[in-house]
Order: structure tokens, then C-alpha cells, then sequence
């Protein structure tokens, strides 16, 4: 269990923050950390940031089965949490906070979701804003979403291998109507498959939740246009 | 020797005749091509969604049908809603089962499968504690008595319930669960007991109507490895997975356990506990010939043709597959040849047909393919 003493340096309170996350203290605990922390004048942007690295050591604990998908599950929990926590202290609005806006779903076809759920989560609690269209999702609504939110990211999920066609028509419909080159897309799903994610066109496939929000920033960084 | 012989060789980790050949599950568009017997009504490998036993005698009887059509050498029965259950569709299309979840339809498929939950509060379970299903309520083994009596000693008969630990993550969803793990453990141990006593009256009964085994559906793994720590495994699910095989076991029942994803972690664990294992999933990285080499002597395994693979490859493909898996996994008996988990309706059904030949074709004793 991470060391919770309030620190009076803020290398002390930034480790802190980063620790409780990776070793996912208890939610009511790390939020009273966190708010000590805001109140001492520690800038919320490196909260954040110390939550970011927090994540990525999870993420890497999973990677190598030291971590289970529960624990990957509990720790975007408990950086949503302070995620809301520091939100009143950013004095901004939400789409200025986040890092990248992300329209999800499942393909029509399909009414899987545990996996885009746990997705969002993640997504989420990384600062992303995520707009969920649910299961069963037909091409005309991606297409329609994408026209109205202009999101930086467009993420599809399947489980069913009879779906995952659906994914490349919905490329093709935005190629079609003149909205391919201004978004990212990733896919993932138990059935796709690397390979099958740049035959139809995608820009990226997420193997698994942690890996979907690793994909998702590599994105943004490569320059994908943020309104 | 029959079907149903067979079948009990296999469970017996004994060479038959032949590699017995089933399928968990085949979901109905495929039934409906192989019987010609359309089906109208709704219906859930997951969950009891009907008490209206005359579309559940006519899935039934397709089903039993399909499985005969197909030589198969096991046939899968469900548990039933009780008596008097009516499934109230809401307007947005969702109905909710006995346990809270919450289902959304499949209109390819005409299966409910699940899509959320009734509990969000910890105080939603605990008003549902007192009042959760009767495990001995009339009909709540209407299918399985109603198969039993249509094959007869044919085929074996097995039937599917619901593993505690995957019925509970689905009840509550796993966001739900997985944070309840954490900060109401009691809670979800208790949800987990529940679950567990539900189980070990059902399998009494089951036992009473004479079919041959369980299994227990219901997934423990994903992909990369259990959905949980292997030590909440090992100290909370593994002990109650075990009172339900113990009472199968005195009821004269094996128990096989399903779940999809990479299960190698947790098996040497399961090899203590349950009788064999379903779907060996190789899309996980799963080796049904390394399981059966380390574990072949104790336990039954079932499986493992690649489910996506019956959706994409070719028929030779899947030909050389299921003879690959046969070279494997069934010398020396207590294998059961079928897919990694059932012919959805997205898999071709040629290659699910040629499947089954090639195991008619090459899983004669003594294997020699």
C-alpha cells in the first residue's frame, strides 16, 4: 500500500499521488491525498501528470501478468476519481481539460460491450472525453456522430468475427463523405486483428484496454487535429 | 457402442471407439438450415428467459434433432425460468432475468444477451438477497427432464448453469463488480454465496433427473490471463467451485468448467477441482497439446477448433486444424472434440460441418492421424 503521509515537497506529493495509483490505494484515501495535495499550491496539471505515470505503471504490472484486468479495471476507477476531484481546481472548461475527444462503439451486428466498457473507462480516466454510441451501431451513425462532434479519435469494437466487416464499411463511408482525413481510427475486439485493422484501413488496434489508451495518445501526438 | 457410451468413455478419460463430437452451443439460424424447423421464439445460453414451455419443447426438439442430424455424440440442455416467469420486454427493448441483469436481444440470433444491470447501490443487492430465486421452484428443470426424455440413453446429456464468479461480474457489471471487490468484499463474497447455494440445489436436482454431467459456463479468463488475481481465485472462487463439484460428484455427476481466454494460469488449480475443461481457447494462446500433456491423465478436455477460425478460414484450413487437434488431444481418451466455444451464427457452416467430418474421418481408435 502506498506511504499516504502528507509530504511538504511537492516531489514528495507528486511520488505520493503516482504510488497510491499504481498501487491502487483506496479511493477515499487517495482523494483526501489528492485535495491536501491541491490545497498546498501543487499545480493540478502535475497531479494529473503524476496520475498519468500512476496508469502507465498499471498498465505495465498488466503487461507483464503482474497485474490482472480487475486491477487494470479498478485503477481507471480511481483515476476518474481524481480526475473529478482536481476538475474544480482546473478553472477550465471540460473540453479544454481534456486531452482528446473519442467517439466509441460497437458495430452493428453486435451487442458486446464489456470489453468498449472498460475501454471507456480507461479513455476516460486518462482525460479523454469519450461519447459512447452504444452497441449495435450502424454505419450511418458513426458517420452522423463524427459530423456533429468532429471527434480527434474514432474508436470500433466488435466481438463477433460476422461484425468485423462492419468496421470497414464505416471507413469507407467517411472516406465517402470527406471526413476520413480529418480523424484517427482504431479498432480492437476479440476477432481483429493487426492485420486486420490496416486491411481495412484503420490507423490503429488496441489488443486490449490499457493498450487502447496507449494507441489513443500516440494518436493525438502524431497530430491529430484537436478542436 | 452408442452416442451416449461414447460419451462416458471420454468423461471417463477412457479410449472409445471414436473421439465423441459435440457442440456447447449452436446458435439457432444454423439449427434452422440443418433441421429445416424454423423456431419464432427468444432464447439465452446465459440466462432462463422464458417460462412458456411450449417454445422451450420446440427449441428443444430442434435442438435434439440438429444434434441427432449431426451425429453428435452429447446434447446440451439449459436450465429453465421457473414456472409462472414472465419476461417483461421494456420499451427501449431490455428485459431483465431473474438475476438483475439486465439483456438486450440479438435479432440475428434471437438470443438475450446481457447489457447491464438493476444494481447500482450496494443496497440494491442487499434488498434482492432476500427475495433471490428459488433454486427448487417448480420447472426449473423442465429442459433438462424434457431432453433427457427425448434422447433417452442416445446421446449424453449435459446440461449448462451458471458459474458464481462469471454470473455475479455480469449481474453487477464489471465496472460494478470489480469495485465492489475492492471496497465492499463482504459484499460481493456474499453475492458470490448466493450464487454458490443456488447452484449446489440445482445440481441436486439435475442429479434426480438422471443427466450425465455439468458445466459450468461462464468465463474466468480473458485474452491475457484470468479476470482476477489468481489468489482471489484461489481463496474465494476455487473453494465454493469446488462445493459444487462435490455435490455433483455424490449426485453421480462430473463437471466440466468452461471458460474462454488463457486459462493456463489457473490450471493447475482446476486440475484439483473439476473433472475437465471446455474451450482450451487457442485464439489466447491456449495449447490444447501441451494441457493434454500436462494434464491429460486428469483431466477431460474439450475442444479447442478455433471458434474465429470456423468464421474465416477455409474448409481445407479447418480440416487440417481439427486433425491437428485430434492428433493431440485424443490419444489416450478424455477428449471431446468441438469448437473453442460454439458455432455462432457468424461461423460458415461448411467449415463447421467439415469439423465434424474430419473428427468422424480421423478421430477413430487409436488415433492415427
Amino acid at each position: 500500500m502506498a506511504n499516504n503521509k502528507m509530504s511538504v515537497d511537492v516531489r514528495g506529493f507528486i511520488k505520493g499521488i503516482q504510488n497510491m495509483v499504481s498501487e491502487l490505494a483506496g479511493v477515499e484515501e487517495i482523494k483526501k491525498f489528492v485535495v491536501k495535495a491541491l490545497n498546498s499550491r501543487i499545480n493540478p496539471v502535475d497531479v494529473m501528470d503524476a496520475v498519468s505515470h500512476g496508469m502507465n505503471v498499471v498498465g505495465e504490472k498488466y503487461e507483464k501478468g503482474e497485474y490482472f484486468l480487475s486491477e487494470l479495471i479498478m485503477a481507471g476507477i480511481i483515476a476518474k476519481e481524481i480526475m473529478n476531484t482536481v476538475a474544480p481546481y482546473l478553472n477550465k472548461k471540460a473540453d479544454e481539460k481534456s486531452i482528446g475527444k473519442v467517439v466509441i462503439g460497437t458495430v452493428k451486428g453486435d451487442l458486446h460491450d464489456i470489453g468498449k466498457n472498460i475501454v471507456i473507462a480507461m479513455l476516460s480516466s486518462m482525460g479523454f472525453i469519450v461519447k459512447d454510441l452504444g452497441i449495435d451501431v450502424p454505419c450511418k451513425m458513426f458517420v452522423k456522430t463524427i459530423e456533429n462532434e468532429r471527434p480527434n479519435i474514432l474508436a470500433m469494437s466488435c466481438l463477433l468475427t460476422s461484425s468485423m466487416n462492419e468496421m470497414r464499411k464505416v471507413i469507407e463511408e467517411l472516406s465517402k463523405v470527406g471526413l476520413r482525413e480529418n480523424i484517427k481510427v482504431m479498432v480492437g475486439g476479440r476477432p481483429v486483428t493487426p492485420q486486420f485493422a490496416k486491411a481495412i484501413g484503420a490507423d490503429a488496434y488496441g489488443a486490449n484496454a490499457f493498450e487502447a489508451v496507449k494507441v489513443a495518445k500516440a494518436l493525438m501526438k502524431r497530430g491529430v487535429r484537436h478542436e | 457402442m452408442n452416442k451416449r457410451e461414447r460419451a462416458l468413455k471420454a468423461l471417463h478419460i477412457e479410449e472409445p471407439d471414436r473421439v465423441p463430437i459435440t457442440e456447447l452451443d449452436i446458435e439457432i439460424p444454423h439449427m434452422e438450415t440443418l433441421t429445416g424447423s424454423r423456431f419464432s421464439g427468444n432464447y439465452s445460453l446465459q440466462t432462463s428467459v422464458s417460462a412458456d414451455r411450449k417454445h422451450e419443447a420446440t427449441y428443444i426438439k430442434i435442438k435434439a434433432k440438429c444434434y441427432k442430424r449431426l451425429g453428435f455424440d452429447v446434447v446440451f440442455s439449459d436450465l429453465s425460468a421457473p414456472d409462472g416467469w414472465e419476461t417483461v420486454v421494456k420499451q427501449n427493448g431490455t428485459t431483465t432475468d431473474e438475476w438483475g441483469r439486465v439483456l438486450v436481444r440479438d435479432s440475428q440470433t434471437k438470443a438475450w444477451l446481457p447489457g447491464g444491470s438493476i444494481f447500482k447501490t450496494p443496497e440494491d443487492f442487499k434488498g434482492f438477497v432476500s427475495n433471490s430465486p428459488d433454486p427448487n421452484a417448480p420447472g426449473r428443470t423442465f429442459a433438462a427432464e424434457y431432453m433427457k426424455k427425448i434422447v433417452g440413453e442416445e446421446m449424453a446429456v449435459a446440461v449448462f448453469i451458471r458459474d458464481p464468479f462469471a454470473h455475479v461480474w455480469e449481474m453487477f457489471t464489471p465496472t460494478t463488480f470489480v469495485r465492489w471487490m475492492y471496497e465492499k468484499p463482504q459484499l460481493v463474497r456474499k453475492a458470490l454465496k448466493v450464487l454458490t447455494k443456488f447452484n449446489i440445489e440445482v445440481i441436486k436436482c439435475l442429479a434426480d433427473v438422471g443427466v450425465d454431467f455439468i458445466v459450468s459456463g461462464g468465463d474466468y479468463c480473458e485474452t491475457k490471463g484470468p479476470m482476477v488475481p489468481v489468489k482471489y481465485f484461489r481463496e474465494v472462487i476455487f473453494p465454493l467451485l469446488k462445493k459444487q463439484v462435490e455435490v455433483a460428484h455424490k449426485g453421480g455427476l462430473k463437471f466440466i468448467k468452461h471458460t474462454d481466454g488463457n486459462v493456463n494460469p489457473l490450471l493447475d488449480y482446476l486440475v484439483n477441482i473439476v473433472d475437465g475443461v471446455h474451450s482450451l481457447d487457442p485464439s489466447a494462446g491456449v495449447d490444447i497439446g501441451e494441457v493434454k500433456e500436462k494434464y491429460g491423465d486428469k483431466l477431460v478436455l474439450m475442444g479447442n477448433v478455433s471458434v474465429d477460425n470456423l468464421a474465416t478460414k477455409s474448409r481445407k484450413e479447418v480440416v487440417e486444424e481439427t486433425k491437428e487437434c485430434i492428433r493431440k488431444a485424443s490419444p489416450g481418451g478424455g477428449h471431446f472434440l468441438s469448437s473453442s466455444n460454439s458455432w455462432f451464427a457468424g461461423a460458415k457452416l461448411d467449415n463447421c460441418l467439415a469439423m465434424v467430418e474430419t473428427g468422424k474421418k480421423y478421430g477413430r481408435y487409436p488415433i492415427t492421424v
